[in-house]
């Protein structure tokens, strides 16, 4: 082994164990001492030979084994960076470069769903659902003969996730109508779709933020905003019993608090008493205090927002356990089968707002379609909640606003915007009441009760539209 | 050929650039760095952005707990801080960007000189829990402190502009985090050879033996903590006004884990682990995606199967990459380099 030691600074005995690196005579190599026991790295460690290369060895090593160092063991942070770079950059562009070429007469329509993370349960139906309204609309012809492609990529349900699934399908596949998957994507990207992208965007959020055509022109919600939903159960409310003491139980999130302000504003128009305002984590185990404040306040009516399962049907069991008569009302996401299959019993009396009709709705025209597709389809599958439904409607509007566009020749964000401001009375085949755009969504939902009997939801009210 | 190192000085021990190859390799690298937009579609020049903001805040949080060996788990909420800073104070006081990025630094290194108080009583684990507090406090502030962030709403950011020119899109705000970054870099590089860098290294090493020997352990924890919080607003401020908005959901404690696993899996204590651990952790799940991208045309509907895999490989890579180099990508850098120091001569 080549030992040729000159070196200027002294060198300390080497010392083993106790957390130390065997030392070595640069001070960087002391300065990167680290945390962790003083692993030696190998025979290298005990050599105090730099030995160089000559330089053109060096540079035909390098081109060949990129990894070549020709000189002391420092660190030179361009050096790597150069090496990192270079790598990482090939092997972006071979990467790049694989998938099948665009095919022409193609329309694109890309998806960001949360087919994993906290909202997988609502995710996969709604992609599935999104999905099958384009598939089956390929199968009726397309979009005047043209075939549509749908892209979909996984967000997780997490924002820098979701950004950057966004961007890449953005930059990849240059979709012309793009679907996110939360009310934080929707904030994100609102003013890239604004100035940049200039593409039809909707999404599983019911948010208001993002209904605004004024704001955000090219993002439409496929239905009544939470807000609405809360406008529509006050007013229930206040039909049944006027002056009753409400209360809102919602969750700390965007999604929780986007309808609170309207509603309690709401609140005074209606003339009913809100009582109290409890606020709890999603999928929070211990509500008791909650509960204890809401026992306190007896309202008549408490209303949820923000939450799906957890901790709703905690709350609800909680509240029966101390006697409470309180009806509980959910709005959107807690219309799903789910609740009545975990509460059982306890589901008695609940109600909730849903602007689209069930599974077991067989009389609609659009739900026996929904059906049979399901079952040549997808045979094994038995139900699709309401989340499904969701998808499924947003495909039928897309499909709409494609077929608009087509016609009038301009297939664009701007052929598509003028299509979704016309729509007016636009039949769903019974999926919804008839849809009429106003201020980028659909106020128009009706209130549903829990039919515990049979494990279904069954219509409390007619069709109750706020855009008149 | 030159055969053996001969130092006769302790300046020329402590160049950081130390033959003239490496600087002609670095002169290749800067002008690949400044070349690069041209060469990149968007969504590849989005992740050399993000890479940048997460090389500052990992340098930042290797100078904290790598180099001083104070662990800090609430380094996402100083980006935070950062970030709000800019933005409110290019929103509400009208501040041109230039000026709001270092503002929104000192802002919140004032914030980390406050959270590093403690520091002075607890170490270690306790300090680690002192710091995921005041991860949850700033959190906290973010979503209810409306007056001033607008709570979940968020507060919209334009971008920055130079005259005439607005940097927008990704390729123009690129050039940004460039030049920031490497300032942000080279000062880093040079602070820890100073007598500051090697105090820091005291303090993580022998803290007692350091106080006799005179380091005022006190002002240096705190220094450590202030100058890593200065780079994480300087990397906070840069993301919002890149992302042209900021809420609070962009800085949970997910994120100050995944800060801790860039350096830890780049090298704690070293300036290039912090740059090899902020590539990798924020390039792998990528090309991850690009993968699973790419294998759903070879096996359509198994996306299913395939999305929820990217995660177990990334984790098995972290893991695998710690057992194999606990001292993280730096030093499977340096061994590789070594190797080919003495090749063919090796054994």
């Amino acid at each position: 082994m080549l030992t040729y030691e000159k070196c200027v600074l002294p060198l300390p005995p080497p010392v083993k164990g106790g957390g130390f690196q065997i030392p070595l005579p640069s001070r960087e190599r002391v300065a990167r001492g680290g945390i962790s026991d003083g692993k030696s790295s190998g025979k290298l460690a005990h050599m105090h030979v730099r030995v160089n290369l000559s330089d053109s060895l060096v540079g035909l090593l390098g081109s060949l084994a990129k990894s070549v160092s020709p000189h002391a063991i420092s660190k030179e942070a361009g050096l790597m960076r150069a090496r990192g770079f270079l790598a990482v950059f090939s092997l972006m562009l071979v990467l790049s470069m694989l998938g099948p070429a665009p095919a022409q007469d193609v329309i694109k329509i890309g998806a960001v769903q949360p087919i994993t993370g906290r909202f997988a349960f609502a995710g996969v139906n709604i992609n599935a659902g999104l999905e099958d309204a384009l598939m089956m609309a390929n199968e009726e012809g397309g979009i005047n003969g043209k075939q549509i492609k749908y892209i979909m990529e996984d967000g997780q349900y997490q924002l820098d996730v979701a950004t950057a699934a966004f961007k890449r399908i953005m930059t990849r596949d240059n979709p012309l109508i793009m679907y996110g998957e939360s009310t934080g994507l929707g904030k994100a990207m609102s003013p890239e779709i604004k100035d940049r992208y200039k593409i039809l965007y909707s999404s599983t959020s019911f948010s208001g933020e993002l209904a605004d055509v004024a704001v955000n022109p090219y993002i439409f919600v496929p239905g009544p905003t939470y807000a609405d939903m809360f406008g529509i159960l006050l007013k229930y409310i206040a039909n049944e019993k006027p002056g009753a003491k409400v209360a809102f139980f919602y969750s700390d999130t965007e999604f929780g608090k986007d309808p609170i302000p309207f509603a309690r504003q709401m609140c005074k128009d209606l003339k009913l008493e809100l009582v109290a305002e409890a606020v709890a984590q999603v999928g929070a185990i211990d509500v008791t205090s909650q509960v204890l404040e809401l026992k306190r306040k007896s309202p008549d009516y408490v209303i949820f927002q923000g939450f799906v399962v957890e901790p709703v049907a905690a709350v609800i069991k909680q509240c029966r356990d101390f006697g409470m008569k309180t009806k509980f009302m959910g709005t959107f996401w807690g219309a799903t089968k789910m609740i009545i299959d975990n509460l059982g019993p306890l589901a008695e009396g609940y109600m909730a707002v849903n602007p689209y009709m069930y599974w077991w709705n067989d009389d609609v025209p659009m739900i026996k379609k929904i059906k049979t597709y399901s079952a040549k389809k997808h045979p094994s599958v038995t139900y699709r909640d309401n989340s499904y439904m969701q998808g499924f409607m947003t495909g039928l509007i897309f499909v709409e606003l494609l077929k608009r566009a087509d016609k009038a020749g301009q297939l664009n964000g701007e052929g598509l915007v003028k299509a979704l401001q016309s729509l007016k009375d636009f039949d769903s085949g019974g999926l919804s009441a008839p849809f009429t755009v106003k201020n980028n969504k659909f106020p128009v939902a009706r209130v549903w009760k829990t039919n515990v009997q049979k494990k279904i939801w069954e219509p409390a009210s007619d069709w109750m539209r706020l855009d008149k | 050929m030159r055969c053996g190192d001969l130092k006769e000085s302790y300046l020329e021990d402590e160049k950081i650039f130390q033959s003239l190859f490496v600087k002609i390799w670095l002169a290749v690298l800067l002008v690949f760095l400044a070349v690069f937009p041209l060469l990149a579609d968007a969504y590849m020049l989005y992740v050399a952005n993000l890479i940048g903001f997460a090389i500052i805040a990992a340098v930042g949080l290797n100078l904290l707990t790598g180099f001083t060996g104070q662990i800090s788990l609430g380094h996402a909420a100083f980006v935070g801080v950062g970030g709000y800073a800019a933005a409110v104070l290019i929103t509400r006081f009208g501040a041109p960007f230039w000026l709001a990025l270092p503002l929104a630094g000192l802002v919140s290194a004032l914030i980390g000189l406050v959270i590093g108080i403690p520091s002075l009583r607890v170490k270690g684990l306790y300090l680690c829990i002192a710091t995921l507090a005041s991860q949850f406090i700033l959190e906290y502030v973010f979503v209810h402190w409306e007056s001033v962030t607008r709570g979940i709403r968020g507060i919209n950011v334009p971008p920055p502009r130079f005259g005439g020119f607005v940097f927008d899109t990704e390729a123009s705000f690129y050039y940004i985090t460039l030049v920031v970054m490497l300032m942000c870099v080279g000062f880093a590089r040079n602070l820890v050879r100073t007598k500051w860098g090697r105090a820091f290294v005291a303090v993580r090493d022998r803290d007692l033996a350091a106080e006799i020997i005179g380091i005022n352990l006190f002002r240096y924890k705190l220094v450590a903590f202030g100058v890593s919080s200065f780079y994480a607003g300087i990397a906070g401020g840069l993301w919002v006004s890149f992302m042209k908005v900021v809420t609070p959901e962009h800085f949970p404690f997910s994120l100050s884990i995944q800060y801790l696993a860039m350096i830890i899996v780049g090298g704690l204590g070293t300036i290039l682990g912090s740059i090899f651990g902020a590539i990798f952790m924020t390039l792998v799940p990528e090309l991850l995606n690009v993968l699973t991208g790419t294998t759903k045309h070879f096996f359509p509907g198994m996306e299913q199967l395939f999305i929820p895999m990217k995660d177990v490989i990334f984790g098995m890579l972290i893991v695998g990459f710690l057992v194999f180099e606990p001292h993280g990508l730096a030093e499977i850098w340096h061994r590789i380099k070594n190797f080919f120091t003495l090749w063919p001569f090796s054994y």
